[in-house]
């Protein structure tokens, strides 16, 4: 050992009179710089535990953890991320990359503890000296991630009138994979799809463009994917995460464009089912819409055989004969109902249960009944004059116009009602050429429909009449509509919480002019084919039959979905049901 | 129309006319396919005997502190509504509209009993059950609201 060696440790004394340069020292702050990357901070009510800084960070320096006063909620998984300072290297690219802006950093930078679990902290839980600072690195003006969604080409609303043809055109491949490349893949919208799709995998797979793959995505939970791909009400996409900083993922029009891109004659070879092996067992599905068609796939590919009967000559129920062409074009549905057929799912067309054959029949005849009618039962609007000449019901009106039937609506149309089914019979009337009016009990932004069907309406010039309360229709000298007197409304706020209450305006009774009148103010479940020893017994709650977590009715082997049973009216939960109920009858059949 | 000389005869009347809601919704439970509507209409009636007890309490506390002064909000929906004959195959929204327009009959019973007298006492009695048949008037009328009228 020299006499450096001894004497060099002690020149470091020579520092003690200098200024701190990295510990906090109060008599002479050194403050960070304004936009210093010092430590994490979160603002947990914006942040919706979508995983992605957990996902980009390289040192695996986050996770997502549960916090005791947060709950997953649609949107939200209720989780929050952890950093962990043994491996953060402070590139704050997990602030750059926040979907939401939540996640920031403080420009403090000094933190001296003698603790080391102090250094994983859940920021905005576990509270800091640095939690309300102004100053640090927040997510810059650019993103990572593209804010603005590729657009969607569609018809010009000024060559709609006349035109039934399908007003989407679809994503190109380019237009696909870009539009892809913007999810993060945090799966956040899952849970919220009722039937639980694995949307980020098929979205991976747009992105990879391996379609065969995404096909096998879409079949595992939605055998009905090129109907959902144009009409589904697309809940995932309210709560994308990209959506909170920009356009949320155009999730629909992928899975469209996955369905579009394969031909229905692979559809057996990629989804592997070349042959299926008969288990023995027979089920009787009533319906052939969504949720039964549903239910009747994931039933055959187990090996049961599966009768569906159905009123009409056709399947589909509401989406075949309720949606008008423009947004769901028919050989989509003749494709995927044949891909059934295919698979030997046999149809019973026009043989309605309760007249052409008895549900008794049905029920004995089969191991498990699936019941899938539908709303296909229009609710009056109980005004008077409704049953005259010229006062039809949407779905009826919307039947024949889906069956090339000419229906003279004249030239002034009222509709009534603001659900998707008023919307379609106003645009389907404005294609017809005539002037469209909705008269609606409440305001537009309480209208059930979709908002981009409202807008659509809109684009094509059909008025809307809000706060209208629909009193009476008035007649000609032949007793056909002439005209309807309708009451303006005030809102009155629900002392409960409800909903704002229409309440009429008292001498404010207008009548309008039309020609005809279309009520589409909803539907309700036809129980007329159930004897009484079944309809006596079936548990209701208005009118919806109650199923248990299988979609199993209190009847014994008797199960049943759609909108008879949930209350989303939409086809995607209606397919949810079907799978489900497929999944509970194997469950009581098989095992 | 009735003659009434004093309170207690108006309160028995409204008392009668309760039992009779009663039994109409009993009777309509029995003629109804579904359980749930048979289940529904017996809890309409149940309701209605709670009306009749409530009123009974009344004569027996000789006040009518027990009804509601203030006006009821009218959503007026049994004023347009046509009228619906009870059959078998009734359904929820006919049950609504059925229970909605006794309500308002017997509303405005009330209102017209509570015009033609001129005793000061017996007139705010006939007015406080009129209100508390337009309360139950509201209830079904934000049933259908909310359950019928859902697009609408």
């Amino acid at each position: 050992m020299s006499l450096k060696d001894i004497l060099s440790p002690l020149s470091a004394w020579r520092n003690i009179t200098r200024e701190p340069v990295t510990i906090k020292d109060p008599l002479n702050d050194r403050p960070g710089a304004p936009r210093y990357r010092g430590f994490h901070k979160n603002d947990i009510e914006k942040c919706i535990g979508c995983g992605t800084c957990e996902t980009i960070c390289e040192n695996e320096a986050i996770d997502l953890v549960e916090v005791a006063s947060i709950n997953a909620k649609n949107g939200d998984s209720g989780l929050r991320p952890l950093v962990d300072y043994g491996r953060c290297c402070w590139c704050a690219l997990c602030v750059d990359i926040c979907t939401t802006g939540s996640l920031s950093m403080s420009n403090e930078y000094t933190w001296v503890s003698n603790e080391p679990e102090d250094f994983r902290y859940i920021p905005g839980v576990d509270k800091k000296s640095w939690d309300d600072s102004e100053l640090g690195w927040k997510k810059p003006d650019y993103s990572l991630i593209p804010t603005e969604r590729i657009d969607m080409e569609e018809m010009e609303p000024s060559l709609r009138e006349g035109s039934f043809l399908e007003i989407v055109r679809g994503y190109s491949r380019i237009q696909a994979e870009k539009e892809a490349d913007r999810c993060t893949e945090c799966g956040i919208c899952v849970s919220t799809c009722p039937a639980h799709m694995d949307i980020p995998g098929y979205i991976r797979a747009v992105r990879e463009g391996n379609m065969e793959e995404g096909l096998r995505l879409l079949y595992e939970t939605n055998p009905l994917p090129e109907i959902c791909g144009r009409v589904c009400t697309h809940k995932c996409e309210e709560v994308c995460a990209v959506g909170h900083s920009g356009d949320p993922l155009a999730i629909r029009w992928l899975k469209r464009y996955i369905a579009d891109q394969v031909p229905f004659e692979e559809y057996k070879r990629i989804l592997g089912i070349q042959s299926i092996e008969e288990n023995g067992k027979k089920v009787g599905i009533i319906g052939a819409g969504p949720s039964g068609l549903s239910a009747a796939y994931y039933l055959r590919i187990r090996g049961f055989e599966v009768n569906i009967y159905e009123a009409k000559s056709k399947g589909g129920g509401m989406t075949m004969y309720g949606i008008p062409k423009y947004r769901l074009p028919m050989n989509m549905l003749d494709s995927e109902i044949g891909f059934l057929e295919e698979i030997g799912v046999n149809f019973i067309y026009e043989t309605r249960v309760g007249e052409d054959i008895s549900f008794d029949n049905i029920y004995t005849k089969h191991d498990a009944v699936f019941v899938g009618i539908g709303f296909e039962k229009p609710y009056k609007i109980n005004m008077d004059g409704e049953d005259m000449p010229g006062s039809l019901q949407a779905i009826n009106f919307l039947d024949d116009i889906n069956k090339d039937k000419t229906v003279d609506v004249g030239k002034t149309v009222a509709v009534i009602g603001g659900g998707n089914v008023a919307m379609d019979a106003a645009r389907v009337s404005k294609r017809l050429g005539a002037e469209v009016i909705m008269l609606y009990r409440r305001r537009v932004e309480d209208m059930p429909a979709d908002s981009e069907e409202i807008d659509g309406a809109y684009e094509e010039g059909v008025k809307i009449y809000p706060q209208s309360i629909p009193v009476e229709l008035i007649p000609d000298e032949n007793g056909k509509v002439k005209g309807i007197k309708y009451l303006k409304a005030e809102m009155v706020s629900d002392d409960k919480g409800g909903r704002p209450r229409p309440i009429p305006i008292e001498g404010s009774e207008t009548i309008l002019e039309i020609d005809t009148l279309i009520g589409a103010i909803g539907q309700e479940a036809d129980y007329s084919f159930l004897p009484e020893k079944y309809s006596e017994n079936i548990e209701t709650d208005r009118g919806r039959m109650i199923v248990d977590e299988n979609n199993q009715t209190n009847l014994e082997k008797v199960f049943a979905g759609g909108d008879a049973v949930n209350r989303t009216a939409d086809a995607i939960s209606a397919i949810a049901d079907g799978h489900r109920a497929a999944n509970g009858i194997e469950k009581m059949l098989l095992k | 129309m009735e003659n009434f000389n004093t309170p207690e005869e108006i309160i028995n009347y409204a008392i009668q006319s309760e039992q009779e809601a009663h039994d109409f919704y009993m009777e309509l439970s029995e003629l109804v396919k579904f359980n749930e509507l048979k289940l529904i209409l017996k809890q309409f009636a149940a309701e209605e005997l709670g009306h009749k007890q409530k009123l009974s309490r009344i004569i027996e506390n000789t006040d009518q502190t027990g009804l509601i002064q203030e006006s009821v909000v009218d959503m007026k929906m049994a004023d347009y509504h046509v009228n619906i004959v009870p059959k078998k195959d009734m359904t929820y929204q006919d049950l609504l509209t059925i229970a909605m327009k006794k309500e308002k009959g017997a509303f405005k019973l009330y209102t017209d009993l509570a015009n033609k007298i001129s005793d000061q006492n017996i007139k705010e009695i006939f007015l406080g059950l009129a209100q508390e048949e337009a309360k139950h008037k509201l209830r079904f009328e934000i049933e259908y609201d909310e359950y019928i009228l859902k697009d609408n």
